[in-house]
């Protein structure tokens, strides 16, 4: 992945804590991205990592503490401007959350038209640009999602994500369920799709194999905080026994 | 004994909290999908669609339901009135059931079973599936996009398919009264426009109305707040048709009282 050049902070999450009906999931949550980084958060099922990812895309609200976008804190922001805000990222869900009564195109392009008022046709080239930067065939435009394979869908999903050029990525689990060519080939996307945007990510995963090709940095969280924090490098030399554990069961070979 | 009697009260208390408590959050979503309807932008295409999945697709439907309903209501009267049974009795009781009651009613029924469990599931699945959140992270407002253009519709349509479901409902009747019953059709069809009142017409309309709403709020209500995967979309489906069908019923005796009381 790209080194970072700029130290422009873009996202910073400080004591972030939120629970559910008093079951706490996450407590004294800190981190920052910087401008052109990639960071990797892994953990293990259930471990808060997608709320931590839909505090920080405003779906949630935290209990306590600040989550700043370009410096501007987006708790308790007026809606108008967290929309605006909120504009600004690109974001593929866990299961790609593509609209199913909508062909692809207009999944992809569906932020992009409603906001610049695109014409149907310019909205179609718009879309058919994108899916050549990702590898996709042209024909699967005039599908819906449900006609295609689930690691369409998700190459799908990033494209929705990139159009419009966001500077900010956030991709939850882009490999769960697929199988390791296909996995290997997202990851390449987001590698693709964060130089093409020259932005930063966040990627949510629990392949470690995955984080050491897309992940400048990488923070795990564990006992409801982040236990853990460093490089790929770093990650794969770390003594600490959960890291141990995720290498280890899902790709020994990468700790050999 | 004592925790036995603690814990039934206890159990009941639960309930009623839950039920204010749905109430409570179904009233905070009524006022926010009703300020949402008068904001832009509005999306005319969605409404349009609604409007003809609504109303088009929902007329065989509500076609059938009333004209087999006039057509028992006017053998029925027959058979019930049999000391009375002229055209002009039989006539006013089809002609006065239908446009107050049953027109209106039968097709908020219909209409609860075919597009409510429509609106819920695919709301509820939405939900579950995440899209309803892609959808706020793409700069659209959800109850601007999926919930006002289906409120709209429903209050536009219902009305409309009532209209048609009443002439429908009213001609079943005839066809009986005239063609089994063999009763004079110039004397019905005389009965029939004389006993017809605005009254009935007008309350006919405002039920169905307030029936559009009651089926697009409830059913997008529960669609938008469905939880745990597919379970969740079918208790939504269920609750959606239930709570509406309960809805309807109460809610035209109220109005009838209103406007008859």
């Amino acid at each position: 992945m790209s080194k970072i050049h700029n130290k422009k902070i873009v996202i910073e999450v400080s004591n972030l804590r939120k629970s559910f009906n008093g079951n706490l999931i996450l407590k004294d949550i800190n981190f920052k991205l910087f401008e052109g980084e990639s960071l990797a958060i892994i953990g293990a099922s259930g471990s808060g990592k997608s709320v931590l990812l839909k505090n920080i895309i405003g779906l949630l609200i935290p209990d306590n503490g600040s989550i700043k976008i370009n410096n501007i804190n987006i708790v308790n922001l007026p809606r108008v401007a967290k929309e605006n805000l909120l504009l600004e990222l690109g974001i593929t869900f866990q299961h790609g959350a593509l609209f199913d009564s909508l062909k692809n195109w207009e999944n992809i392009v569906f932020k992009v038209k409603n906001r610049k008022k695109l014409s149907k046709k310019d909205a179609g080239i718009l879309a058919l640009s994108i899916i050549k930067k990702l590898g996709l065939e042209p024909q699967i435009l005039d599908l819906y999602p449900s006609e295609i394979s689930g690691g369409m869908q998700k190459r799908v999903a990033i494209a929705r994500a990139i159009c419009g050029d966001p500077k900010i990525l956030l991709f939850d689990e882009p490999t769960s369920g697929l199988d390791p060519v296909t996995g290997s080939l997202i990851d390449e996307l987001i590698i693709t799709a964060v130089k093409t945007v020259g932005g930063s990510a966040i990627t949510i995963t629990h392949d470690m194999a995955s984080v050491c090709r897309i992940a400048d940095k990488v923070i795990l969280i564990d006992n409801k905080t982040i236990s853990w924090s460093g490089t790929p490098k770093e990650m794969l030399k770390s003594k600490n026994s959960r890291i141990q554990e995720f290498i280890q069961s899902t790709n020994p070979k990468l700790f050999q | 004994m004592t925790s036995f009697i603690l814990n039934f009260w206890g159990s009941i208390g639960r309930k009623c909290l839950n039920f204010i408590s749905l109430l409570g959050h179904f009233f905070l979503f009524f006022v926010q999908v009703i300020s949402w309807i008068f904001r832009p932008p509005w999306y005319f295409k969605r409404i349009l669609l609604q409007i003809l999945d609504i109303g088009y697709f929902s007329l065989p439907v509500v076609g059938l339901t009333t004209f087999f309903s006039g057509m028992v209501l006017a053998l029925q009267t027959y058979n019930g009135f049999t000391d009375f049974n002229n055209e002009t009795t039989v006539a006013r009781v089809v002609l006065t059931s239908i446009t107050r009651e049953l027109g209106p009613v039968l097709t908020g029924l219909m209409v609860a079973g075919r597009i409510g469990a429509k609106m819920a599931a695919e709301i509820a699945t939405m939900k579950v599936t995440e899209q309803i959140d892609a959808l706020g992270t793409l700069g659209t407002r959800p109850m601007q996009y999926l919930i006002a253009p289906k409120v709209i519709a429903a209050v536009i349509c219902i009305p409309f398919l009532v209209m048609i479901g009443n002439t429908i409902g009213i001609l079943g009747g005839y066809i009986i009264a005239i063609y089994k019953l063999n009763f004079n059709p110039n004397i019905y069809l005389y009965a029939t426009v004389e006993y017809l009142q605005w009254i009935d017409i007008v309350q006919g309309f405002v039920k169905a109305a307030i029936f559009g709403l009651i089926i697009s709020m409830v059913s997008c209500y529960f669609g938008y707040n469905a939880s745990k995967g597919a379970e969740g979309v079918g208790y939504a489906t269920t609750a959606s048709v239930v709570i509406s069908s309960i809805m309807i019923l109460t809610s035209t005796y109220i109005i009838t009282a209103l406007f008859f009381g």
